[in-house]
């Protein structure tokens, strides 16, 4: 059995990271919305476009290495 | 007319209508743009002064100042008598007055996940208790915000400076 308890007491230390040259990485305790709803609730990473070119906005695709 | 006072304060710039001021403090300004994308018959960026105070009700205005997650917009009633309700609400709205982050009533700020905001063909708003790395860089953010460039055109990267409204960057 797993110890859930000492897991949820232990507050996640968010981080959110510039990647040179690349996207902003989040991990952590988030909540990801927009103006209008929550996109996600709590996702365990997410890595969000900077280039402006991402196909799949606010998530980055890759696009900026092209 | 009545309301042709000084319109500036130190920090920055008011405006008024019959009922309440506006006070912008463009220091503060971290460009998430609410304002704009919410009352852009007020609040026109593009515009000078910027603010028009006839664009729109008071209610609707005080309803989008509000809604700025920094103090770099405020207002208050020119009825001085009236502002003794609203000091603990100003004071709440710098903390975050977003409903969203408000805790609820807990001590427990640290578990308050930490908000990133999306604006919609703008910057991502990052609200609360994190880590930020950046160029080598590392802060420790507490109850802070940093709003970061989406759209790539920044001259101040990795923050918004406001350019993707001029380039027109569009999320779609």
């Amino acid at each position: 059995m797993t110890n859930m308890e000492s897991n949820e007491n232990k507050k996640p230390l968010t981080i959110v990271e510039v990647i040179d040259g690349g996207p902003l990485k989040i991990t952590g305790n988030i909540i990801l919305k927009d103006l209008k709803k929550d996109i996600s609730d709590n996702p365990p990473e997410v890595y969000l476009c900077r280039c402006g070119y991402s196909g799949n906005k606010p998530y980055c695709d890759n696009s900026h290495k092209c | 007319m009545m309301e042709r006072e000084k319109t500036t304060f130190s920090g920055g710039r008011k405006y008024s209508n019959d009922e309440i001021t506006v006070y912008w403090k463009p220091d503060a300004c971290v460009h998430a743009s609410y304002c704009y994308r919410e009352l852009i018959e007020v609040f026109d960026p593009g515009r000078r002064p910027w603010v028009d105070m006839k664009g729109a009700e008071t209610d609707r205005i005080i309803e989008v100042v509000n809604m700025c997650p920094t103090e770099a917009l405020t207002w208050k009633w020119n009825d001085d008598k009236k502002n003794k309700d609203i000091s603990i609400d100003q004071t709440n709205h710098i903390k975050f007055r977003r409903p969203e982050l408000m805790s609820t009533d807990e001590q427990e700020i640290q578990e308050n996940p930490v908000s990133v905001k999306i604006m919609i063909d703008g910057p991502v708003v990052i609200k609360g208790d994190f880590t930020f790395q950046y160029s080598g860089n590392k802060k420790e953010i507490k109850e802070g915000i940093i709003s970061l460039c989406r759209c790539g055109a920044s001259y101040h990267l990795p923050f918004c400076d406001g350019t993707h409204r001029k380039i027109g960057f569009e999320d779609k």
